[in-house]
């Protein structure tokens, strides 16, 4: 299809202007030109045919550096742009707006990565120098063979879907219903209000937790622009920003609102299992209610438990049950969408540090259902309150985890990450003791004492004050938990404490505290679906942590709350809020810009042998039966460039990556 | 730039990373946004800083893209070296009076060509640089700095005119006078930052000693546009071979009035040590501390990896730093991980984590509350966090609290998605048609 010189510059056609070639060597603050010769980058440009103009700047990407490229753009009748500088990622879009603003199409402009690619990995300056030099004299020489493209625009469909009740999902739903903007809000649960909703008080300001999110609750479920879909779960999603189409599968819930006594029904039945909301401190009916003032009001049935005995139909005079209920399919159409699936508490291992073996070894989410006065036991623990009762909190469980010394998880890996919350909730917690037991013994078993937010050193220091002791454990020896010898006590912590010159001790206790980390919620079918990027520690990654902290990497997806990693309920909603921020501008903007990069077909060059349907990953090519030709939908292409590659008579061409100019790129990458 | 118009959607107070995010987004969403800054140029505290945690991305690169972004957007205006007087409630919107101070010259005219900055024969220490690199009388900022426009320092100018010769656009303005502007905004965000405790305020750890640094005296000395271009102790110009960080120098320390943690210590002063080991061969680093709060993503690996990386880390409690011989350093500590021992350690350089204390306070400006601990107030920290004591005025960043920039960044947005719901509520509307909101 082309031959040698097809791959010089169409430039030297006769009669054709040659492309006017400038390129910009970045020093970027000494990242870059610590290692690479940034002057010889840009003087070995120079010497590629087309170049007009090479220069180095300090830092290209700041208001002067861009300025500067403007001015050359404009001084030097620049028709091609060559950056080299950092990751296209940070600052491509950047530079193309600068392009932009000189006149030039932004297409016409060459990102070259010698910062990742070259000056962080390569220590050699000589070795890095060509190499850069390299890839720079590649852009150029694909760059000359560059054609202004047009932005695609998709028109955004007004509408949100978020993905979790929660504390951050609600709290996204609100801000956008707000703004005037319809949503749904789905929660997988049969009820609203996430983990927020068992935890019995929240610091710093020893709030009720469950009256406060009420509130939440309440704005949200009145709200008339959302509507709020409980039992609900992504089956499928297709689309692309602007016009996401979600399918949901509803569970049947088995109750609705004629159901006026749920109390009747729920006292009928027969069947019992564990209680997740208590943590397993309590049993519940199959047909239940978490808390008094759940969202919805009324019962759900929890079908695996369940006979369908129907003594609670009969309870309640077959009124608002039905045993029979199916479940349903919808499918959602909205224009962003919003992750807020929040986390799991930890479950430490069996046996992890007693768990599990010793009764009197509980989780700090489970003491939080014990001391709730409409919990389990309502609010009472198993002391008297004039008893001298020996408390300990064990913090960093499941979390500052070590490879080798902490046995792994079931996915292999230790969580090494701090779950950032713990500390303060441990220290809140010892407070709140110290004051219902007021001559109670407690110690704290910590590594660093993480109380770092606003309100939160306070916790410690009234800790401190009422005579809490504070016993720091190495993480490379953590503290045994073994039962008593002499049988007087549930419990016993062994460790050495290192602010006593590492003396090894024993601490007897009543009831053993572990500050449990915090753990993503599993949603591996969401990740898929969306193909969202996971970090190490297995938590939703964002585009950048500064530059675009609440966005995923597929547009229009965004990211609030612990989804992203532990917060506590003031971050995740600042998140959220954050996250329904960038989805409101984009649907005020009625419309997405996205790269033209997408594959077009040579309709006298195919023939129709259907390569391209078979390898394409998002059924973007359809087949004209009539004319026997694929077709690209522009819609749903991502401009991947699998059909392009696989394409065996090259009908295919993908816009800014054609055969020309990556072959054009090679040339100068193998020395051709 | 065309002048300021009398009715804006809302005001952002301060041009730093937060304020400059939360621009951002009421821009995008379509909003009319004033964005006022006291300084001479928009960029904060994060354009002076070198690298930043935990990523170790350089700050500028980060930085100076959204200052750019914040200047070419159609519907941001850049007030810099404006103070906010009064901020008054007037219906649901505020009125607002501006204190334009004069750069002496034509910013209209000025072009940024550095030619009276180098023709100024004046020296002073240069802010940018924490005092350790000098500008002139006249001068532009810094390299990054936006707009690029010089301002005069009627301070340190002697009036000799040079600068006025050699200027090609013949801007300066010797007789300018500062301008009281008045505008209504239909909102208010409050993004107002921090400054570094002192280095005085804690007598004990020798602030005043030449060879020990602030925090971001080091930012500057490690960034490649700082004023040595490399790590040098600012005494006498030596390479340092060995270099203590105090950490909570001025944090969680009741006896100086800061009582609570300043939140970005711990990480900046890993960073700073770790890359002090890229910088310098073999240097040795210490950081003593108290409890390290890597509490941030991917902060407690950055914490694993400096340490892999030589950083040592020892919990103890440093009581004073006095001068040796040499200019170097003598640093008392109790070791509290071996049992309370006290020790004596010789250093060529020694940096005080100093902590973050408000930059701006609201009294006699905005009727809001503010803590004890001097900045401002949330009354509904839990589940509104920007919400002040007062309707429509809004928090974001640091001016809330002490956070690092992902977190200031983060709540930028949601002051902004506040501010864009009040003006919605309110149905405000700043008067071009130009600015009506878009949904």
């Amino acid at each position: 299809m082309f031959d040698a010189t097809d791959s010089a510059a169409s430039g030297s056609t006769p009669g054709v202007q040659a492309p006017r070639v400038g390129v910009f060597v970045c020093h970027c603050g000494g990242n870059i030109s610590d290692v690479v010769d940034v002057k010889r980058v840009a003087e070995e440009a120079a010497r590629m045919p087309d170049v007009v103009f090479t220069t180095t700047h300090m830092f290209h990407c700041s208001d002067p550096g861009q300025a500067l490229i403007e001015q050359k753009i404009r001084e030097h009748a620049l028709t091609r742009v060559v950056v080299a500088a950092c990751s296209p990622t940070l600052h491509q879009i950047t530079f193309r707006r600068a392009v932009e603003r000189a006149g030039l199409n932004q297409y016409l402009f060459e990102h070259v990565n010698i910062r990742e690619h070259v000056s962080w990995v390569i220590e050699d300056k000589e070795a890095a120098t060509a190499k850069a030099s390299r890839l720079v004299r590649a852009a150029v020489n694909r760059a000359r063979l560059l054609v202004p493209l047009d932005k695609r625009r998709i028109p955004i469909h007004p509408a949100a879907l978020v993905i979790g009740g929660g504390v951050a999902g609600l709290m996204a739903a609100r801000d956008l219903g707000d703004r005037g903007m319809k949503v749904t809000l789905i929660e997988n649960r049969p009820f609203l209000g996430g983990r927020m909703a068992q935890l019995w008080n929240v610091f710093p300001t020893n709030e009720e937790a469950r009256p406060l999110l009420s509130n939440l609750v309440r704005d949200v479920v009145k709200h008339p622009l959302i509507t709020i879909l409980t039992g609900a779960h992504v089956v499928n999603s297709e689309g692309v920003v602007g016009d996401f189409k979600t399918k949901i599968k509803i569970d049947a819930r088995g109750v609705d609102e004629r159901l006026t006594y749920p109390g009747n029904a729920i006292a009928a039945c027969p069947e019992e299992t564990i209680s997740e909301f208590d943590f397993a401190l309590s049993r519940r009916k199959a047909i239940y209610m978490p808390y008094p003032g759940c969202f919805p009001p009324i019962p759900a049935i929890d079908w695996h438990t369940c006979t369908k005995c129907g003594k609670c139909v009969a309870a309640v005079g077959g009124k608002g049950i039905n045993l029979d209920a199916k479940s349903r399919e919808l499918t959602l159409h909205s224009g962003v969408i919003i992750l807020a699936t929040g986390y799991d508490p930890y479950e430490p291992l069996l046996g992890e540090y007693g768990y599990g073996i010793f009764p009197k070894v509980i989780t700090l989410q489970q003491l939080h259902r014990m001391l709730d006065p409409e919990g389990p036991t309502a609010g009472a623990l198993p002391f008297d309150s004039n008893t001298p009762v020996r408390i300990g909190f064990l913090h960093c469980v499941g979390a500052r985890q070590i490879d080798g010394v902490n046995a792994p998880q079931p996915d292999g890996k230790v969580k090494d990450y701090c779950a950032r919350t713990c500390c303060t909730a441990a220290m809140h917690a010892a407070v709140a003791l110290r004051e219902r037991f007021p001559k109670s013994h407690i110690t704290s078993f910590y590594q660093d004492m993480r109380t770092y937010g606003r309100g939160h050193e306070e916790y410690y220091e009234q800790a401190s004050q009422q005579g809490v002791l504070f016993v720091r454990y190495s993480p490379w020896h953590p503290p045994r938990v073994d039962k008593d010898r002499t049988g007087k006590w549930p419990v016993v912590v062994r460790t050495n404490d290192l602010l006593t010159d590492g003396l090894p001790i024993e601490v007897p206790l009543d009831l053993l505290v572990l500050a449990t980390g915090v753990v993503p919620h599993d949603i591996s079918e969401l990740v898929t679906m969306y193909s969202c990027a996971v970090g190490y520690d297995s938590f939703l990654l964002e585009v950048h942590p500064k530059l675009r902290p609440v966005e995923l990497a597929v547009s229009g997806v965004f990211l609030a709350g612990c989804c992203q990693g532990p917060m506590d309920i003031t971050e995740a909603c600042s998140a959220a809020s954050a996250a329904a921020s960038k989805a409101a501008a984009m649907i005020s903007q009625g419309q997405v810009e996205m790269d033209p990069f997408i594959a077009s077909v040579d309709e006298e060059v195919c023939t129709g042998c259907q390569t391209c349907l078979t390898v394409c990953p998002y059924d973007a090519i359809v087949r004209d039966e009539a004319r026997g030709l694929a077709i690209v939908s522009e819609a749903l292409c991502t401009g991947c460039g699998t059909c392009a590659a696989a394409c065996p008579s090259s009908a295919i061409q993908q816009a800014g990556f054609n055969d020309r100019q990556v072959r054009a790129e090679i040339d100068v990458l193998l020395g051709v | 730039m065309a002048d300021i118009r009398d009715r804006y959607d809302a005001l952002v107070i301060g041009g730093g990373i937060a304020g400059m995010q939360a621009a951002l987004d009421l821009g995008e969403q379509g909003f009319e946004v004033l964005l006022v800054e006291r300084t001479p140029s928009i960029g904060g505290v994060m354009v002076g800083l070198n690298k930043v945690f935990p990523t170790l991305d350089c700050s500028s690169c980060i930085c100076t893209p959204r200052m750019a972004e914040s200047a070419h957007h159609p519907r941001i205006r850049l007030q810099t070296y404006t103070e906010v007087r009064r901020v008054d409630a007037v219906g649901t919107g505020f009125r607002v009076e501006l204190d334009c101070k004069p750069r002496y010259l034509d910013e209209e005219a000025c072009i940024g060509c550095d030619e009276c900055e180098l023709a100024c024969p004046i020296e002073v220490p240069h802010e940018f640089d924490d005092g350790l690199g000098a500008r002139r009388a006249i001068y532009i900022p810094h390299g990054n700095a936006i707009p690029q426009k010089a301002v005069l320092d009627v301070e340190h100018c002697i009036f000799c005119g040079k600068c006025e010769r050699v200027c090609p656009t013949n801007c300066l303005d010797f007789t300018a006078q500062s301008r009281t502007v008045h505008v209504d905004v239909g909102a208010v965000i409050v993004a107002t930052g921090f400054d570094i405790l002192p280095m005085g305020a804690k007598p004990e750890y020798g602030g005043r000693l030449p060879n020990v640094m602030s925090p971001m005296a080091m930012e500057r000395i490690q960034s490649s546009n700082g004023p040595y271009g490399r790590v040098l102790r600012p005494a006498d110009g030596k390479i340092p071979r060995s270099i203590a960080y105090i950490q909570c120098a001025g944090s969680r320390d009741r006896s100086i009035g800061v009582p609570y943690c300043s939140r970005v210590c711990c990480m900046y002063a890993l960073k700073q040590a770790l890359l002090l080991r890229h910088y310098i061969h073999d240097v040795d680093v210490t950081l003593y501390y108290m409890d390290i709060r890597a509490f941030g993503k991917g902060y407690e690996q950055f914490y694993r990896r400096a340490v892999a990386e030589g950083v040592k880390v020892v919990k103890g409690k440093v009581a004073r730093v006095t001068e040796a011989e040499n200019f170097d350093l003598l640093l008392r500590v109790e070791l509290l991980d071996e049992g309370g021992r006290v020790d004596e350690h010789r250093y060529d350089l020694v940096v005080l984590s100093q902590g973050l204390i408000p930059a701006w306070h609201a009294d006699g400006i905005i009727d809001i509350e503010e803590d004890a601990d001097g900045f401002v107030h949330t009354p509904e920290i839990k589940l509104n966090p920007s919400f002040t004591t007062m309707p429509g005025v809004f928090v974001g960043g640091v001016a809330a609290g002490p956070k690092d920039i992902p977190d200031a960044i983060v709540e930028a947005g949601e002051a902004a998605m506040a501010a864009a719901n009040y003006l919605k509520r309110f149905r405000w509307r700043s008067r071009t048609p130009a600015a009506a909101v878009a949904v």
